[in-house]
Order: C-alpha cells, then sequence, then structure tokens
C-alpha cells in the first residue's frame, strides 16, 4: 500500500491528523501560508517544496506525507506560536520524520541527497 | 619507529570483489575511517574537504543488555555527553537544596524522576547522530553501519546487522573503533550487570545501585546516582582514580563519603546471582577481600560495573594486514604520526598506547593527521599538557603533572606546590563546605618556577580549568601567575 498525503493547516488539525495515523511512519513538511496566486510568503518553502516533492517516490510503504500550511507570516514571526513551543520548529521550511529527532531545516531541505536520506534510511 | 610491511607478490589477484579483480592502483577509497566516533568523524569530515573520497564505517555490537545506539562514538552516545548532562541533573538537585536558604520557598519535598531526564537526553543524543548523518552526507562522505574486517592488504569486509557483507578497498585506512567496558568474568557478570553502555538509556530507574570499580567513569556515575536520590554504594579493589593525582583523587572519595555514597574499599566481587526479576529486579553480589579470607554479600537493584575499557581491536582482523597490536592490553602502538607498523594504515583515539582516553584529543589527532596526509601540513598532535576533568560531585579539573608523577620525575627538591582551600561564595549562604574545595599548582624550581601541574577541585572545575591550560601552554610560571590580577568574586581567582 504506498504512501499517501495530507494536506493540513495550523497547529491543532496538524496534531489531530498525525494522531489519527499514530502507528505509521509520519512526514511532514511544513511551509508558510500561500496567497491566493498560491505562491508562499516564504522564499525558501518556495523554492524547497518542489525539490522535496520530486523525492515522495522514495517514501517506505504505509507512511503518511503531511503537506502542513502553519500561518501567515506574523503568526510564524511569533516566538511563542504552537510550532515552535510544542514541535520544536525553529524555521521553516522543515521537513521531519514526526515522533524522532530526524529534521531537515531550511537550506537543508533544497538537498536532494538530504531529503532521500530522511526518507529512506532509519 | 615504522617498519616497512613487506606485500606478497601480487596479493589483489588472488581475491576476488564481487566478482571482478581489484586493480592495485585503483582503490575504491582514498580513505576508510573504521569507527565513527570522535576521532573518526573529526578525520573523515576533514579529509572529505581536501575532496577525498572517504567512506566511514560504524557499527555498534549491542551490550550483553541488548543496548545499542547510533552514529557518533562512545562520547556523544554512552560517555562525556550524557554523563554531563546526568550530572548536571544531580547538580540541579543540590541548588533546589541550596535554593531554600537564598529565600526560595516550596513546600513539598522535591523528588527525581528517571524517565522524565533520560528522554530528553536520549532525544538530544539521537539528534547529534542524526546531525552526523547530514554532515557526513553534506560532505560527500560514505556511510555504511557495517562491521569493517580488513581480509587483506588495502581490503576490508564491511558486515551490516543484517548479514550482507560488501568487499571495499582504499589506499589508507585509520582505525578509530575506541574501546567497550570490561567485563569481571566471574558469575552472573553479563547476564545481571550493566555497563555504562547501558545506564544512559536504562529505562528504568536503577535503584539501589552497586558501582564496581574506582575509574572515573564509575566514580562519576556513582557521584550523579547519588546526588539523583539513589542508594548507592562504591566497590573499590585498591585505589581511586588510579593514574590521577592520588592527593585529588582522596578528596573527591571524601566528599563522596560525606555527602552519602558508601564505599566498600579492598573487595572485588566474586558472583553475581539474581534474586527477584524485575526493571529493576533484586541482585545479590558476593565479594571477597583482597587483603585477606573475608566474604561479604550484599543486595542491591542494579550492579553497575565500571572497572576499565578494552580496545576493539581483536576482532577487526589486524593480522591479516600486520598491524601491531599489544597483546596484553589490546592497544595499537603508533609513531608520533599515529602511523601503525603498516605504513598506510593509521589509528587515532581511546586505542592508542600511552595516549590519553579523550574526545578533544581524538579530534586533534584525526584532524591533523589528515591535514598531514592530504594537505601538506607538518603539524603533529601534542600531546602534552592536555587538560581534562573528573566530573564526580566535586568536579576536578587537572592540567599537567600530578604531584607524584612531578616527584618522580624533576625530584622532590626541585619541585615547589603552592596549594590553597577555599569556600566558594555561592556555597557560604546555604552553609555548605567550607574546607573541601581545593587548588594546587606544582611548579619546576629549576625552570623559573614553570607551573608543570594545575589541580583544582571544586564547581565548574571543568570552565576554570580550561583557561590555566591555555597559560600552561604558554609556558606560564609562578611569578606570571602572582602578576595576574584575580577576577572576584569567583573560584578561578584563588
Amino acid at each position: 500500500m504506498g504512501w499517501e498525503e495530507k494536506q493540513v493547516r495550523g497547529y491543532p488539525e496538524f496534531v489531530r491528523t498525525a494522531q489519527s495515523y499514530h502507528g505509521r511512519p509520519i512526514f511532514a513538511l511544513f511551509c508558510g501560508d500561500k496567497d491566493a496566486e498560491g505562491r508562499s510568503w516564504c522564499p525558501d518553502c518556495v523554492t524547497a517544496e518542489p525539490i522535496v516533492r520530486k523525492e515522495l517516490h522514495n517514501l517506505p510503504d504505509e507512511s503518511v506525507f503531511i503537506y502542513c500550511l502553519v500561518g501567515d507570516r506574523a503568526y510564524w514571526k511569533d516566538p511563542n506560536n504552537e510550532f515552535r513551543r510544542n514541535l520544536k520548529l525553529t524555521g521553516v521550511p522543515t521537513l521531519l520524520k514526526y515522533g524522532t529527532p530526524q529534521k531537515l531545516v531550511e537550506e537543508e531541505c533544497f538537498k536532494a541527497e538530504l531529503v532521500r536520506m530522511l526518507f529512506t534510511e532509519d | 619507529s615504522v617498519q616497512a610491511h613487506k606485500e606478497e607478490d601480487n596479493p589483489q589477484k588472488t581475491m576476488e570483489v564481487n566478482g571482478l579483480t581489484p586493480v592495485l592502483d585503483s582503490y575504491d577509497y582514498d580513505l576508510i575511517v573504521i569507527g565513527g566516533g570522535s576521532g573518526g568523524l573529526a578525520a573523515a569530515k576533514e579529509a572529505a574537504k581536501y575532496e577525498k573520497k572517504v567512506m566511514v564505517l560504524d557499527f555498534v555490537t549491542p551490550t550483553p543488555q541488548g543496548s545499542s545506539w547510533g552514529l557518533g562514538g562512545t562520547c556523544v552516545n554512552v560517555g562525556c555527553i550524557p554523563k554531563k548532562l546526568m550530572h548536571q541533573a544531580a547538580l540541579l538537585g543540590q541548588a533546589l537544596q541550596d535554593s531554600r536558604k537564598f529565600g526560595w520557598q516550596f513546600t513539598e519535598e522535591v523528588q527525581h524522576n528517571w524517565m522524565t531526564m533520560t528522554e530528553p537526553v536520549q532525544n538530544y543524543i539521537g539528534s547529534l547522530n542524526w546531525g552526523y548523518r547530514v554532515a557526513l552526507r553534506d560532505s560527500k562522505v560514505t556511510y555504511e553501519n557495517a562491521y569493517g574486517v580488513f581480509v587483506g592488504p588495502h581490503t576490508i569486509k564491511a558486515t551490516n546487522k543484517k548479514g550482507v557483507e560488501k568487499l571495499y578497498t582504499a589506499e589508507r585506512f585509520i582505525i578509530a573503533t575506541g574501546e567497550r567496558p570490561r567485563y569481571l568474568g566471574i558469575p552472573g557478570d553479563k547476564e545481571y550487570c550493566i555497563s555504562s553502555d547501558d545506564l544512559f538509556s536504562l529505562p528504568y530507574c536503577p535503584g539501589k545501585t552497586l558501582v564496581v570499580g574506582a575509574s572515573y567513569v564509575a566514580l562519576e556515575c556513582a557521584g550523579f546516582l547519588a546526588g539523583l536520590g539513589l542508594d548507592v554504594t562504591v566497590m573499590v579493589r585498591s585505589i581511586l582514580l588510579r593514574g590521577f593525582d592520588q592527593d585529588m583523587a582522596n578528596k573527591i572519595g571524601e566528599y563522596m563519603k560525606d555527602h552519602g555514597v558508601n564505599f566498600i574499599r579492598e573487595f572485588v566481587p566474586i558472583k553475581v546471582e539474581q534474586v527477584e526479576e524485575g526493571t529493576p529486579g533484586i541482585l545479590k553480589v558476593t565479594a571477597k577481600s583482597t587483603t585477606g579470607d573475608q566474604v561479604i554479600e550484599g543486595e542491591y537493584n542494579t550492579v553497575l560495573l565500571a572497572i576499565g575499557r578494552d580496545p576493539c581491536t581483536r576482532k577487526i582482523g589486524l593480522d591479516k594486514v600486520g598491524v601491531n597490536i599489544n597483546e596484553k592490553t589490546g592497544k595499537i602502538p603508533v609513531n608520533d604520526e599515529e602511523q601503525t607498523n603498516v605504513p598506510y594504515i593509521y589509528a587515532v583515539g581511546d586505542i592508542l598506547q600511552d595516549k590519553l582516553e579523550l574526545t578533544p584529543v581524538a579530534i586533534q589527532a584525526g584532524r591533523l593527521l589528515v591535514r598531514r596526509l592530504y594537505a601538506g601540513a607538518t603539524t603533529k598532535c601534542d600531546y602534552v599538557n592536555v587538560p581534562t576533568t573528573v566530573f564526580t560531585p566535586l568536579e576536578y579539573g587537572a592540567c599537567g603533572y600530578s604531584e607524584e608523577t612531578a616527584v618522580e620525575k624533576f625530584g622532590e627538591e626541585n619541585i615547589e606546590v603552592y596549594h590553597s582551600n577555599f569556600w566558594p561564595l555561592e556555597w557560604t549562604v546555604p552553609s555548605r563546605d567550607n574546607n573541601k574545595c581545593y587548588a594546587k599548582i606544582i611548579c619546576n624550581i629549576q625552570d623559573n618556577e614553570r607551573v608543570i601541574g594545575f589541580h583544582v577541585l571544586g564547581p565548574n572545575a571543568g570552565e576554570v580549568t580550561q583557561g590555566f591550560a591555555a597559560a600552561i601552554k604558554c609556558g606560564l610560571t609562578k611569578e606570571q601567575l602572582d602578576n595576574t590580577v584575580g577576577i572576584h568574586p569567583v573560584c578561578a581567582e584563588v
């Protein structure tokens, strides 16, 4: 049964979705909100997204890829937002393997090699 | 001295590599590093900077209890890092007690939860393991989680945890396989005892613990376990901290005894039996005196063995490539350029004979070695005046000669020892010991009273010692020290 993608927005929806897939490998990409034309306020997210998407076919079977929009720029800049506080995110884009210390932050997400390593190796 | 390695004629032609016969002058890699610890990773990353094709092989054979860990070696996973964090946990416990005297009011007694501490410690270690993998991949260093064994000249066999074997060749090798805790060789040791390899990821509180050994590992672990509120006993065969200044070692022991650690001196365990299963269970330890016939017994939840560490050099095929090791200790003798008796095989880190077993030493040696190999550098690793710190409840920092070694080398009449007790200001208000902290310097009278040994026992000893190590490297004399105005009020001003 390959892998599947879920798109969510905001912290509560992310947590609910992650919990509903408990027991399966969960990978998540956190990006800034997109405007009506589909462009994110976060330029690094714009760069990273296609690179990450190109590696999705490497995801292990049964895994879930959660694409999560975190909020607008003002929300993200608040040092107390729930993503920073609870998930310890320090920047967007962040690509992580949920429930492990394995993550790639900002420019690390631009490197296909590293994305592939995150998806395929233990 | 380096002996020339005599290669048999055309060794490569007699070997198969994945069905193909390898050509001598085209190796798979410029450098293969065996061991992904402090020394190995530093060397690998440095070599990648010079655009060399590098592979790192790292594999952790699980402990008898089944513990294992990720890339990074002893320091990161089961050494310095978790040790210092748990030492900090114990110090915070002490600070909580002191805080009442400084006006903080809380009525409940404070308890410690082992799992609450170990979870973030292990998560941090996990992030370091991941960080190393990212760093290696980013530097284009190939990393394989596989056990490397030499099978012939320039050739290594790597076996992963699924048993899949691959052969690789390299122009040069660096052995950085490190060490693992030694067991006693008595009934019940492997079945029931744990070591430092298990302690930092133990999934339950160790409870009443017997620590066997008097190494810094034993005393540091005993120290923080007691600091967390556990009932701790240390069983010592003879002296504390062999190799360290004995005057300081005894002061450390006294402090620990005054602060609730029990010591059983001049006994060795001869048998460990299980009384009750559990996490933790109950173990019965039988021990015999080293000075007579007396036999004693005791019951503990956990028995932690910390009697020494042995190099991982016996099962890596060194005989196949002719690398000499010290048969008794397993250590590898090298020249001052970290080269073994086989010219294309080098070694760094804890496995080296007669060198200090410290992370920064391994890192420095690994980096400088690689710079000499690939960047035309000539600097050799300086093993003299390396500072260290023992993170016992009362920390001990040292750099240079112990008093005994100085007397032995220079003669008692040629050295002068200046010493002082001191009372940290922060300890006054909570009425903590006023005569336990101590500092001494050992000076060489014949050489302008050059400071050749620095020892300090007190809080933040590591932070204090680092600066003095630099001064000693510059040739600090007693007069220069006297002319340096102190910072007040800090312990270091003494």
